[in-house]
This record gives C-alpha cells, sequence and structure tokens, in this order.
C-alpha cells in the first residue's frame, strides 16, 4: 500500500480537511511505512517495531468495521467533538534546554522580564483603547452620515409624497454597508463572524482555534464590526472588542507579525503558549474594559473565563492592561469631543449617570426586581432556543460563503423595512427636548415641533438607543410603542445573531430588556395607587436590560460588576446581582447561555469547571485512546517522519520511551514529546550521525523552537532524504522527561481536575510498571457530558 | 412665632415671590402667578417706607407695636453709602420683577425686560466690586454678612432665570456700560418680522376652511421655520422666539391641521412586503437546493472493552 497522505495545514480551514485532498506521494522512497510501538489497549503485552506493517488506519477500520459498521456520515448537531481544534501547550517543557537556559539568564534577566511583561500589558491596553477609538469614531461618522442622508431624504418625500422610496433607499444604504460587511468576514476570514466571546473563552479555557488571534482576524472584525452596526443591524459593537483586545495581546506579546514577516527581535521570551494565553487573558480584559468602562469588569471577565490560576500578579498586570485601555480610549474619545483632557466619559457604551433621586430604590421593590429577573431569564430562553435552532439550520444548509453574505444583506434589508414600517405607523409624537438629546429626529406625520418617538427607538444606533431608554423622560415612550418595539426587536435580534458578520450580542440584549423594563416601570406606575415616583421607567429599564443580557449570556461576576461599574453607581450592586442570579437560575432550567451553546454547535472540546456529575464510575483505562503511538528515545528519523505524516492520526504528542532493544522486555516511560518539536528537530536535521561527522553543528537552542512558533511547518514541507531517513535521533534533550502520568483506575473527575488546573495537553496512562498504557487528551474528556438521560458521550467529527 | 420686624417681614415677602419664580418654568407657575402679582403691588410702597426707617430708629412712628429691633452703634452697622445703594437695589429689583411677570405668557421676558435686568445688574455690580466713598466697600456689609445673604441670594435667583432663559442671545449688550444692553438683536428682529407676516397670514385665512389657509400661508410659514432652524443652528436663540415658534407651529399644525396626512399606506405595506417575502424565499431555498453539510464521524482509537455509548447508558442505569 503506497503512503498516499492528505495535505494538511497546520491552520487548515474547515472546508479543506474535510476534503480527499491531494494525494501526494510524500517521499522519495514509496516504500512501506514501518510501523512502530503500537501499544494495545488492555493487554499488558508489548508488540514492538517490525512486527506490523500495516497502515494504521486500515487496522482501525477492520477491527471497527465490525462493530459500528462503515464511518458515517451525520448531519451537524451539538454532540460533536471537531478534530480540528487543538489544546495549547499551556503546560511547561522542562528539557534540558530549557534547564540549560534557565542556568545560563542573569538575575538581571529575570527583572528584564518582568519589566517587559509590565511594557507588553501597557501596550496592550493602550493599542486595544486606540482600536476601540477608531471603531467607536468610525461608527459615529459613517453611521451620522447614513441617518442625514436617509432623514433628508424621508423629509423631502413625507412633503411631496412617495415615502416607499425612502424605504428602498434605507434598506438599500443598510445592505451595502452590511454586504462590504459580510464579504470580508465569508470570503477573507470566516473565524471572524460573530462576537468573538465564544472563540476568546475557547482559547482561555485551553483550546487552540485556528486563526483566532491572527492580525488578518483583527483587521477583519474591526472593518467587519463596523459596517455590520453603520448597517443598522441589531447588533453591538461591545463584543468584537473583547476578541480585538486579545488578538492585539497575543501579536504585541509576541513583538512580531507572522502575517507581514515581521520581527522586532523582541519579546523573544514570550513566544509559548503558556505566556502567550496569559496575555490573551490580559487583551480579552482590554477589551471589556474598553467596550464598558469597566476595568474592573475585565478583569473578572478574564479570571472567570480563562486564567487557570488566581495568580496575583498576573491579576494585577491584567488590570494594569484595563485600567490603561479605558483611559486611552477616554482620552482620544475627549479629543475627538473637543473636550481634551476630560478622561470622564469611559467605555463605547456609555450608560450614563444614575445620580438623581428619582433612581434611588427601596426595600420593597426588591421583590419586584426579582420578577423581573425571572422575565428576564426566561425571554433569554427563548432567545437562546430560537437562536440555536437558527444556528443549526445555518451550518447544515447555509455553509456557502455567497449565501451566507446574501443572508445578512436581506437581514440588513428587512431590518430597515420593519422599522421603517414601525415608525410609519406609529402615531406616538413626543415634543422635542430643549438640549436635543435626539440625534436625528423624525418628524413624519407629527405635528411641527414634534417628533415620532418610535423613530427614537429605531432610526438610531442601538447605543444612543439604549441611553435613550435609560435616561429619557418619564412619558418619552408610551406603553404600546415600548411594546411593539420590544417585540421586533427581540426577533430581529435573535435572527441577526449568528450571520456572518462581526457582532456582539450585548448591546441587543440590553434594547429589548431595556425596553420591556421601562415597559414594566410605566405600567407599574399606572397600577400603583398613589401618584407615587418610585417606579421611574429609567431605573426599570435598566433592572430589564441587566436581566434581559444576564437570561442570554449567563455570565455571574463579572456581568454584576461590568453593568455596576458601566451605570457607575455602587448602590445597584445589590439589585443587578439578584437580578442576574434570578436570569441565570431561571434560563438555566431550560437551555444554556449563547456562548456556551454556539461553542457547543462549533464542536469545541470545551472543558468546563467540573467533570459532569455522576462520572466518578469512569476510570482513565475507559476514557483514554489506547494504542498509543510511542517512540524510542533513540528513534529513527524514518519512523518519525511516518509518523508524523499519517494524518489518520494527527497525533500531536507523543510518549518516549525506554526500551532494550531485542529483548522483549517492556518499554517504560521516560518523557513526552510534541509534534511541534519533532518538527524543529527534523528541519534543523538534529541526528546523531550528522552530529558526529559534522564537529561544527550548532546546539539546538529553546530560540529555535520559538522562532517556529506559532506557526511550525507541516511535516510534508520539510524534505528527509532516503539516507537520512536511516539516521537516529536522539530525543533525550529535547523531549519533557517528567510528564503528568496517572495510573489506569484513576477516576475521571480526577483526570479532569489534572487537566483543568495545570492546563495539561497530554496525560499520560501507566500501568503499575510505568508501561504507557494509553493517552488521555483533551477530546477524551470533553466527549462526556451530562445530557437529560444521564451520561452522554459526544462523537468525534472531522469539520 | 417669633415676633418679626418690618423688614424681615417683606423681606420674607420677596423671598417667597423669588421661590415661586424659580420654580415658575415648571407648570405651577400658572397657580401661583395671579397671588403673587397681587402682592407685588405693595411691595414698593413699603419697602420705601423701610429704607426711610431703617437707619434711624423711631419707634413711635412703626406701623407694627412689636417692633424690637434696638438700634446697633454705627460702626458695626451699614454705612450710609450701602445703605443707598441697598435701597437703589430694591427699586430696581421691584422694576425687573414687575416688568417680567406680565411677560410671563406669551413670554416675552428678553424683549421686554433686557432694560431693567441691566440695571439691576449694574446696581448689583456696584455693591459687590466697586469701593465707594472713603474707600468702603459694601460687599461685606450687604453681601456676606449673614448666614442668610439675602441680597446675594435675591440676585442669583434673577440672574438663574435670566440665563435659563438665555435672553443674552437675543439683545445686544451695550459696549460702552457693562451690565447695560441696548436692545434686540437683528436676527430677532428679523425673526419677529417674519413671525408676524405668517400671523398676520394666519388672519387672514382664519375664516372658513382651513385647507386654504395651509395653501396660502405655506410658503411664509416654511421660511419662518426655515429661518428658526438656521437660527437654531446659529444658536440665536432665546426663550422668546422659541415660545412664539412654538405656539406658532401648535396653531399650524394642531389648530389648522396643517401637517402631512398619510397617504402613501399602500405602496409601503407592499414594499414592506415585498422585502418581508425575501427571506422566506431564501431559507426555502436554500434548504430545499443547498446541499446539507455532513460530518465525517471518526472513531477512536480506545482500549477495546467499554468504550461505546451503550454500554455506559448500562452501567449508569
Amino acid at each position: 500500500m503506497a503512503n498516499i497522505t492528505k495535505k494538511v495545514s497546520w491552520s487548515s480551514r474547515t472546508d479543506e480537511s474535510g476534503a480527499t485532498g491531494e494525494g501526494t506521494p510524500l517521499l522519495n522512497g514509496s516504500e512501506q511505512p514501518q510501523y512502530s510501538r503500537q501499544l494495545p489497549g488492555g493487554g499488558s503485552l508489548f508488540h514492538i517495531g517490525r512486527l506490523s506493517t500495516v497502515d494504521l488506519e486500515e487496522e482501525m477500520t477492520s477491527d471497527e468495521d465490525s462493530l459500528r459498521g462503515r464511518p458515517k456520515e451525520i448531519p451537524h448537531n451539538e454532540k460533536l467533538l471537531s478534530l480540528k481544534y487543538e489544546s495549547l501547550d499551556y503546560d511547561n517543557s522542562e528539557n534540558q534546554l530549557f534547564l540549560e537556559e534557565e542556568r545560563r539568564m542573569s538575575f538581571i534577566g529575570f527583572r528584564c522580564l518582568e519589566i517587559s511583561r509590565w511594557v507588553v500589558c501597557g501596550l496592550i491596553g493602550f493599542l486595544t483603547g486606540l482600536i476601540a477609538c477608531f471603531i467607536d469614531i468610525a461608527v459615529e461618522e459613517l453611521a451620522g452620515v447614513k441617518y442625514q442622508v436617509v432623514k433628508q431624504n424621508i423629509e423631502k418625500f413625507t412633503e411631496v409624497g412617495g415615502l416607499s422610496i425612502s424605504l428602498i433607499l434605507w434598506a438599500v444604504l443598510n445592505s451595502a454597508f452590511v454586504m462590504v460587511g459580510a464579504i470580508l468576514v465569508a470570503f477573507f476570514e470566516p473565524i471572524a463572524a460573530g462576537s468573538g466571546i465564544p472563540q476568546i473563552k475557547c482559547y482561555l479555557n485551553g483550546v487552540k482555534v485556528p486563526r483566532v488571534v491572527r492580525l488578518k482576524t483583527l483587521l477583519v472584525k474591526v472593518f467587519g464590526v463596523i459596517c455590520s452596526v453603520a448597517g443598522g443591524l441589531a447588533v453591538g459593537k461591545e463584543g468584537p472588542m473583547i476578541h480585538s483586545g486579545a488578538v492585539v495581546a497575543a501579536g504585541v506579546s509576541q513583538g512580531r507579525s507572522t502575517s507581514l514577516k515581521r520581527d522586532f527581535k523582541i519579546f523573544e521570551y514570550f513566544r509559548r503558549d503558556t505566556e502567550k494565553r496569559d496575555f490573551v487573558s490580559a487583551g480579552a480584559a482590554a477589551g471589556v474594559s474598553a467596550a464598558f468602562g469597566a476595568p474592573v469588569g475585565g478583569v473578572l471577565f478574564s479570571l472567570e473565563e480563562g486564567a487557570s490560576f488566581w495568580n496575583q500578579m498576573l491579576t494585577w498586570r491584567i488590570f494594569f492592561a484595563s485600567m490603561i485601555s479605558t483611559f486611552t480610549l477616554n482620552f482620544f474619545l475627549s479629543i475627538y469631543h473637543e473636550k481634551p483632557g476630560d478622561l470622564s466619559s469611559p467605555g463605547l457604551i456609555n450608560f450614563g449617570r444614575f445620580e438623581s433621586d428619582s433612581v434611588a430604590y427601596n426595600l420593597y421593590e426588591i421583590p419586584i426586581f426579582i420578577v423581573m429577573g425571572a422575565i428576564g431569564g426566561l425571554l433569554g430562553a427563548l432567545f437562546n432556543v430560537l437562536n440555536y435552532w437558527l444556528t443549526i439550520f445555518r451550518i447544515r444548509y447555509v455553509h456557502r460563503p455567497c449565501l451566507q453574505v446574501m443572508e445578512a444583506m436581506l437581514v440588513a434589508a428587512v431590518t430597515a423595512t420593519v422599522s421603517f414600517a414601525m415608525i410609519y405607523f406609529s402615531n406616538d409624537c413626543q415634543p422635542l427636548g430643549p438640549d436635543h438629546s435626539e440625534e436625528y429626529p423624525l418628524q413624519l406625520f407629527c405635528a411641527d415641533g414634534e417628533y415620532n418617538s418610535m423613530a427614537t427607538a429605531f432610526f438610531n444606533t442601538p447605543e444612543r438607543s439604549v441611553r435613550s431608554l435609560f435616561h429619557n423622560q418619564p412619558g418619552t415612550y408610551n406603553p404600546l410603542t415600548l411594546g411593539m418595539f420590544t417585540l421586533t426587536y427581540f426577533f430581529l435580534a435573535c435572527w441577526t445573531y449568528g450571520l456572518t458578520v462581526s457582532a456582539g450580542v450585548f448591546i441587543p440584549s440590553l434594547l429589548i430588556g431595556a425596553a420591556w423594563g421601562r415597559l414594566f416601570g410605566i405600567l407599574l406606575a399606572a397600577i400603583s395607587p398613589s401618584d407615587s415616583i418610585w417606579a421611574d421607567p429609567g431605573k426599570y429599564a435598566l433592572i430589564g436590560a441587566a436581566s434581559q443580557l444576564g437570561g442570554i449570556v449567563r455570565m455571574t461576576l463579572s456581568l454584576t460588576v461590568i453593568m455596576v461599574e458601566a451605570t457607575g453607581n455602587v448602590t445597584y450592586g445589590l439589585p443587578i446581582m439578584l437580578v442576574l442570579m434570578t436570569a441565570k437560575i431561571v434560563g438555566d432550567y431550560f437551555v444554556e447561555g449563547i456562548y456556551d451553546l454556539h461553542i457547543k454547535l462549533q464542536s469545541v472540546p470545551f472543558l468546563h469547571w467540573e467533570a459532569p456529575a455522576t462520572s466518578h464510575w469512569l476510570t482513565a483505562r475507559e476514557v483514554m485512546s489506547s494504542p498509543v503511538t510511542c517512540f524510542n528515545r533513540l528513534e529513527k528519523v524514518g519512523t518519525i517522519v511516518d509518523v508524523l505524516s499519517n494524518t489518520s492520526t494527527n497525533h500531536n504528542g507523543f510518549p518516549v520511551v525506554v526500551h532494550m532493544t531485542g529483548s522483549d522486555e517492556p518499554a517504560k516511560l521516560c518523557g513526552l514529546i510534541l509534534r511541534s518539536q519533532l518538527i524543529v528537530l527534523l528541519k534543523h536535521k538534529v541526528f546523531v550521525e550528522l552530529a558526529r561527522s559534522r564537529l561544527t553543528h550548532r546546539k539546538l537552542q529553546l530560540k529555535d523552537f520559538r522562532d517556529a512558533y506559532p506557526r511550525f511547518p507541516p511535516i510534508q514541507s520539510i524534505h528527509v532524504s532516503q539516507d537520512e531517513r536511516e539516521c537516529m535521533m536522539d530525543l533525550t534533550e529535547f523531549m519533557n522527561p517528567t510528564p503528568y502520568t496517572v495510573p489506569q483506575e484513576t477516576s475521571l473527575p480526577r483526570v479532569f481536575k489534572l487537566f483543568r488546573a495545570l492546563g495539561l495537553r497530554h496525560l499520560v496512562v501507566v500501568d503499575d510498571e510505568n508501561r504507557v498504557v494509553g493517552l488521555v487528551t483533551r477530546k477524551d474528556l470533553a466527549r462526556y457530558t451530562l445530557g437529560k438521560h444521564g451520561l452522554e458521550e459526544l462523537q468525534l467529527a472531522q469539520t | 412665632m417669633a415676633p418679626r420686624n418690618v423688614n424681615l417681614f417683606l423681606v420674607a415677602l420677596v423671598v417667597g415671590l423669588l421661590n415661586g419664580w424659580a420654580s415658575a418654568s415648571s407648570d405651577t407657575a400658572n397657580l401661583t402667578a395671579p397671588e403673587l402679582v397681587g402682592e407685588m403691588t405693595q411691595i414698593p410702597v413699603s419697602s420705601h417706607a423701610v429704607v426711610a426707617e431703617s437707619p434711624v430708629f423711631k419707634p413711635a412712628e412703626s406701623f407694627f407695636s412689636l417692633n424690637l429691633l434696638a438700634a446697633f452703634p454705627d460702626d458695626l452697622e451699614i454705612s450710609e453709602y450701602c445703605t443707598q445703594l441697598l435701597h437703589l437695589f430694591g427699586q430696581r429689583y421691584v422694576t425687573y420683577v414687575n416688568c417680567m411677570v406680565p411677560s410671563a405668557r406669551p413670554v416675552k421676558v428678553c424683549q421686554n425686560c433686557f432694560a431693567s435686568y441691566g440695571s439691576l445688574g449694574a446696581i448689583y455690580h456696584n455693591i459687590s466690586n466697586e469701593m465707594g466713598p472713603g474707600n468702603v466697600s459694601c460687599k461685606d456689609s450687604l453681601l456676606r454678612k449673614d448666614r442668610l445673604m439675602l441680597v446675594f441670594l435675591l440676585y442669583s435667583n434673577l440672574k438663574e432665570i435670566w440665563e435659563i432663559s438665555v435672553c443674552d442671545r437675543c439683545v445686544i449688550k451695550d459696549k460702552t456700560q457693562d451690565y447695560l444692553y441696548k436692545g434686540l438683536t437683528t436676527d430677532t428682529l428679523y425673526f419677529m418680522e417674519a413671525l408676524n407676516q405668517s400671523l398676520t397670514c394666519f388672519e387672514k385665512f382664519q375664516q372658513g376652511n382651513h385647507s386654504e389657509l395651509c395653501k396660502q400661508c405655506k410658503i411664509t410659514y416654511r421660511d419662518l421655520n426655515e429661518l428658526y432652524g438656521r437660527m437654531d443652528k446659529n444658536g440665536t436663540l432665546c426663550i422668546d422666539i422659541e415660545d412664539a415658534m412654538n405656539v406658532t407651529r401648535g396653531l399650524w399644525s394642531k389648530k389648522f391641521n396643517c401637517s402631512f396626512p398619510r397617504e402613501e399606506t399602500v405602496p409601503v405595506i407592499a414594499v414592506s412586503c415585498f422585502m418581508l417575502f425575501l427571506p422566506i424565499i431564501f431559507y426555502l431555498s436554500s434548504f430545499l437546493h443547498s446541499e446539507q453539510k455532513k460530518r465525517k464521524l471518526i472513531h477512536p482509537k480506545r482500549a477495546k472493552s467499554k468504550t461505546s455509548l451503550m454500554n455506559i447508558q448500562d452501567k449508569f442505569s
């Protein structure tokens, strides 16, 4: 059988790996791949070397066939784990190179490292703030132009007739903006779709999501979000900020850009997953803090979502990054608003100040708030369920890029249409305020000097609508307007989230919540016996917004702090917390939060905080993948190349074993080596024979591994000649000599805890004589979930 | 109740009046305005009396028998000069308030009362800054001798009213004298002119069919509206103009019903339905024609015994 391999690139796009791939004979020699150590699972017997010349895939299918039939294809669903996701190498490989480097490094060197960490965090904060500022200004200007044009058009046609033309103009403008955004996302960088929070959550969880922290992703994300917000979709620009911050962090901390092929030769020490992940958590925090003006909320977000350890210094640095980011944004926005030096208007979304007496709350309102929390939980669950079905439909049927662009354009057009119809048929006219709080007042059929109240809600960027719902005087909206608005916006937002545009769900949720919260407040004031002023609609709008958001995203601590910081009023801490708790409890009864749903739908092997309950009876023996491909400490190059190029397995970690040649004694575990390390070794041709012959051969350093990071070349690009295949490679120096191991009887929760707390990627399962029995990876653990009928197992799939 | 001196009584009156005024911007004005005006007529008379009396206390002539104010030694009380200033302040204050109240509805506080406000400002400026004869400043003795700081309070209330109504935009300052105003700005006069045109037009066609009025006065009204819009952008609007415009707009839209009618419901509905129909077609066609994305399942290598889901569930149940 010829050695046919698929072309696997390390950052393969979704569809590539699913295709059959071109078959290219890998090596110039067309000989049979000689398969090495395969350890059969339960048995302790050790098959050695040349015993099996069968290709692994062959072996696997042949014995699985009888059990389950041919590998089948099923429609996409949530109960899958995709193969394209890998773990990050959070665990440090303490090989000899590492120890050497550490020995060489002086005390000053370590101090410099510490200082450069701070510098990087400061840079992350600064750049994230700048990006937020850019997005904000661009959206404001573009949306301003759009609304001015449409407004003038509407005014003209109100007088002479032909308003349907204005409607078409509005729809076309919206679609045009959205088309640009959707094309950017669908054709250039699909990972930039959506809010980016699920992806960053996965990254911080330890999953390497392909292409998620690239420069290209950042560009597409930033311009995509500008287009989609300016295009009038029911979206916000806050979620994408978090993603942008994360990308900035991942880029800045590396001191180079692989995409631009520029290496600044700085921060080289940080070129590994451990450091990068810490910086990414700082970047995500900076993003949150720029988006909501909530530095503490940002820190809590990244701790809640990602950082495995509560490391004091790391937390402090993250906080530094978030602070810098908020105030960079403030500073530049203050220049833009021509009040340079005024640092007090933080955040892309500014809830405004809740300080007057009418927004104080009383003890007897707490139960009302809790009821509102429950409503928010219910509505949030409804939102998530609808969006879940929609997303499944989209994954199954709307997967071609051009279809996705069309869908986004249609949504934009329909959004404009629905908004227009709402405004057209609304009879709610309100007098113009003295301070022009309405940015683009539309008069339409109202009396002169009045404006259409529905238009403040629809004919505006969502952020402004939220603010006007929070702060406008009681009586600005009548209940019918609010009711209609809530209803339409709910469905629009639900329909919009998950489109192939980069856009967040925070603002639409807030807007829906604020609308029904205000409605709630107005009704309360109407039914309360005396004409009391306690039911201030603005206050209830805030509580409604919090509960709706909590019902949809189900974040806890960080969301509370974000909301409190965004309102700038600590006394709201208690009601917001209660509301979010209630919303989460009620919502979780029905369905998960929207981010978790989308993570599931993308088949990401996501590890939650705890192993699923009732899984203690599962032991490592049942969880692990069993015959493990191992290498000898002194391994033949040919074997390594063959194993690495076998696409059907695509393993990343290989236990290294000591094996007495010639004897049948079982091999014992002595280390673990990663695919990326092997590839670097092969590239540099670190072969025993060569080292002997060439005395001048430079010794490989840790720097060589860092230079190749993070895009290690695929094995296909490394050419190994026939002679070299016969050489030997000594892995002793490079392998991690002390990998974590567990005995076979370890329970699943115990394994899980190790994985989650240490950020492991591979966990070797050994028997009582330290012989390799199996290997546990993230996918082995993530496939167990607690479903409705007890423990369920997810299936692995190629996507 | 504590025995009250005449001065204090009057002072209380004026303060009450002012407090009424401070809230006059809210809708309580209608209620309180008439009675305040009534009371105000008394003020000039009595305030005269007070000012005349206060420097030298004459118990026999006092109207109230319970006047307990004892005379202070001269050096502790206010000087003659300051008393005069205070007197003058009182007079001008009354003049200004007298002017404002009748101009409350329709609002004409800027155009009618700028002169009296200017002179009030001038006298207050004298009190607060200027040195009188013999280098006596009345600032300390009149403005901040006591907790109440009545003169300051009175003036600042009026000043606030002036500022809320942004009259400064409609009147021109007299360059030669601080705090005095020369007259209305040309913009304001021009607006009044335009307003008068519209109103005359309204009056002319008021009888009979309003649609005729809508047609005839449309041009003048539109010009007026545009002028107002321009002034709004320039920031040359004061309360007088705003109020006049509001009233005119009310006349136009509510009384004469000249707003645009909602006529094109059918085309709007048609276009909307068409737009709403598009996604349905889109989703249907992609459901029917697009091939469903399938996932290839991969069977992981496992230790052979107990990996299948069936086993798990058996064990679980």
